[in-house]
């Protein structure tokens, strides 16, 4: 169960060698990806920026102007928990097909890494919001779709800690994972798509990012997949060697 | 298929395991039951009893090993599996709002028999439920619930019969009918029990097993066994699951 | 392929009419209120909160006496039974709409011109319904299961049938409201909301039908 995986190596280094490498390095990128943010990106204009906008009743004034820096954070953040939350949704596949108590164990680690990243996502959206459209809380549809994923993925480990028979709870947990990303991004589409007449919804199109601004972007992106990537394997080892002492414990008691 | 001869096997386990994560509920069980024998299954809570027997009537797969149930693989032949086979648990699987006959018709049309209704009747004169055919089953006594359960069972003229638990909470009445239901019932059957009655349990049974922490501590013939010796064993396979 | 009690219908039907109630007690403190505008909204709110309860009954009810177990051993094949328990819930859940809907109109939009016709209403609520039912068949076969049985049904039903409600509040308020709100272009705007639920029913009704075998096998 996954020993094979922990011995192999990769290039010639180890797992090990390779976890600490990329934790390094994914923190350098993130940090490189907000001083290039703050002090070089130039700023995105258009994109309903141009001048003022009336967005929940309430003149948008320059300082978003500013504010959108979040972004270079942001959505790197939602995006990796949007494919971490695909890679547990895959694990969850690879239990029902197997049985295999290690793919719950991955399927349970991504999804704490995807709650870690929601969480992450929505605080510093918010934190924008409050800047931008000078409220806390709007429901809009990028909005009302992390809210929804929060509570699919709180309601994920809700539903581990109800139930009591291990297997069971494995092969539940791994149903709602694979319904759960499903439902993400049909509820995206749908917030979206529905005609609403009553809420403003905010369309900005990617709107071509600049030289600069692309490579923090993506220096933000790939950063954030690293650092992902170590939790997710850090807590993964944790939980197959404490898993490993209770196969040895039941092994010394017969 | 081997159930045309007198001494056709009905039951052939070969090296099953049911293992998740660290947990081993069954661990590499192997035996073999002739037709028509009656296997009592002892062991201590835990022991996997109950796992066994949920294996073996297709709704547990196994993680490893082989189950064949009268020539059928638990595995590849599940539902053709389901018609030849009953199951009499503590719980009576019966539905709380509908009355006997309902509660009997209902799984008539589900395994599609061709003439429910003699079937029905002939089956709750012999549960002596005949005069409460029209009652809610809501109403009914524990041991009335477990003869209706029986009569369900037996609807579908299975050929093995799986008993979990089937004397736990009859009063003394309900089990002389329930004792005279198997007797009666015991040429055509296979069965395979559960037990923590180890009286009753060597009474009726033809081979007996002993399961402890998911292995077969003990199979074994009927009349090879001694009684003093094998509840001298009984006693340290549940004092072993009880340290 | 299953016969259930009136005792089921009377207490989900008692308990729309308690939610009607309670929402009479929320706008009580308005002296002439109109609830046109939210009208879809409430109406579906009253349906998730009945169909929750009757989720969580259909199954607490055979799980009590093992009547799934019973299910299970015959030769029936399991996708059937997942058809069997999901149109049950789906029949109780449009009996019960039957009752509530002309009484949410009765007590609440009365004085409304309804911009839609009747089948249009019927449409909309009958493709939210058929989401609700397989869905909520799935997650509520996990829910008894569980140690806090309705909470977790909840818990799990609420999100996961979100973007469906969404849609088909938006179907339905096109179809009291239609007239009013957006002229000229509710119908288009009905049915791209009813498409869009319809979707999500096709997707998800896939992966609950796929996925119940597993479920009912734990």
């Amino acid at each position: 169960m996954g020993k094979t995986a922990e011995k192999a190596g990769f290039l010639g280094f180890s797992i090990d060698v390779w976890m600490y490498l990329l934790l390094g390095l994914g923190a350098v990128l993130t940090t490189v990806d907000l001083v290039l943010a703050f002090l070089f990106a130039p700023l995105v204009l258009g994109a309903g920026a141009g001048g003022t906008a009336v967005i929940n009743g309430v003149a948008v004034s320059n300082q978003l102007l500013l504010s959108q820096k979040i972004f270079f954070f942001h959505v790197p953040v939602a995006i990796s928990s949007f494919l971490v939350i695909l890679f547990a949704a895959y694990y969850s596949i690879r239990f029902l097909m197997t049985r295999d108590k290690g793919f719950d164990i991955k399927a349970r680690v991504a999804t704490e890494v995807t709650l870690m990243l929601v969480v992450l996502t929505l605080i510093t959206g918010d934190l924008w919001t409050r800047y931008e459209w000078d409220a806390w809380w709007v429901w809009e549809p990028r909005l009302t779709t992390y809210f929804i994923l929060t509570l699919l993925v709180a309601g994920y480990f809700v539903l581990r800690n109800s139930v009591e028979d291990e297997e069971r709870r494995a092969v539940y947990a791994a149903v709602f994972c694979i319904i759960a990303a499903v439902d993400a991004p049909i509820s995206f589409m749908i917030t979206r798509l529905v005609p609403t007449k009553m809420h403003p919804v905010v369309l900005r199109s990617g709107g071509g990012l600049t030289g600069i601004q692309l490579l923090a972007f993506l220096l933000g992106m790939f950063g954030m997949l690293m650092i992902a990537w170590v939790v997710f394997k850090l807590r993964e080892r944790q939980e197959f060697a404490s898993e490993r002492i209770e196969a040895l414990k039941a092994a010394r008691e017969s | 298929m081997e159930t045309s001869g007198g001494l056709g096997i009905s039951l052939e386990v070969c090296g099953l395991s049911r293992v998740f994560g660290a947990r081993r509920a069954l661990d590499g069980v192997s035996f073999t039951l002739p037709e028509g024998a009656f296997l009592s299954i002892f062991g201590p809570n835990g022991a996997g009893k109950t796992t066994l027997l949920r294996v073996l009537s297709t709704l547990a797969p196994p993680s490893s090993g082989t189950a064949t149930v009268l020539g059928k693989d638990v595995l590849e032949d599940a539902s053709k599996l389901r018609e030849h086979i009953g199951l009499i648990s503590h719980n009576p699987l019966l539905y709380p709002d509908l009355s006997a006959e309902e509660n009997l018709q209902f799984f008539a049309d589900i395994y599609c028999l061709d003439c429910p209704q003699e079937r029905i009747r002939e089956l709750l004169s012999a549960v002596e439920l005949d005069h409460r055919c029209l009652d809610i089953v809501r109403t009914f006594s524990r041991g009335m619930l477990q003869r209706l359960s029986i009569a369900r069972a037996l609807l579908h003229s299975p050929e093995m019969l799986f008993l979990d638990e089937p004397y736990s909470g009859l009063d003394p009445h309900a089990v002389d009918i329930l004792d005279a239901l198997l007797a009666r019932i015991r040429k055509r059957h296979t069965f395979v029990m559960v037990s923590h009655d180890l009286e009753k349990g060597l009474e009726l049974c033809s081979h007996a097993l002993i399961l402890a922490k998911g292995k077969v501590v003990l199979f074994e013939e009927r009349n090879r066994i001694d009684v003093g010796e094998f509840k001298g064993l009984y006693r340290q396979t549940v004092g072993m699951g009880v340290s | 392929m299953e016969l259930r009690t009136k005792e089921m219908l009377t207490s989900m039907g008692l308990y729309a009419l308690l939610v009607l109630l309670v929402y009479h007690l929320a706008f009580s403190q308005v002296d002439s209120y109109d609830v046109t505008p939210i009208g879809a909204g409430l109406l579906w709110l009253a349906i998730v909160f009945t169909s929750l309860l009757g989720l969580n009954r259909s199954l607490v009810h055979e799980k009590d006496q093992g009547c799934l177990e019973a299910l299970l051993l015959s030769p029936i094949d399991r996708p059937v039974i997942f058809f069997g328990k999901a149109a049950g819930n789906l029949l109780f859940l449009l009996i019960v709409e039957v009752i509530i809907v002309p009484l949410f109109h009765f007590l609440f939009l009365q004085n409304i011109e309804m911009s839609g016709a009747v089948w249009m209403l019927a449409l909309a609520l009958f493709v939210g319904s058929l989401g609700i039912a397989g869905v909520g068949t799935l997650l509520a076969t996990m829910s008894v299961n569980t140690k806090g049985k309705d909470f977790i049904l909840a818990v799990l039903f609420v999100p996961v049938m979100f973007p469906l409600l969404y849609a088909m509040v938006a179907a339905l308020s096109a179809v009291i409201t239609g007239e009013v709100l957006f002229p000229g272009e509710w119908v288009g705007e009905y049915w791209r909301a009813l498409g869009l639920g319809a979707g999500y029913d096709a997707i998800m009704l896939l992966i609950a039908f796929g996925l119940y075998e597993f479920i009912i096998g734990a």
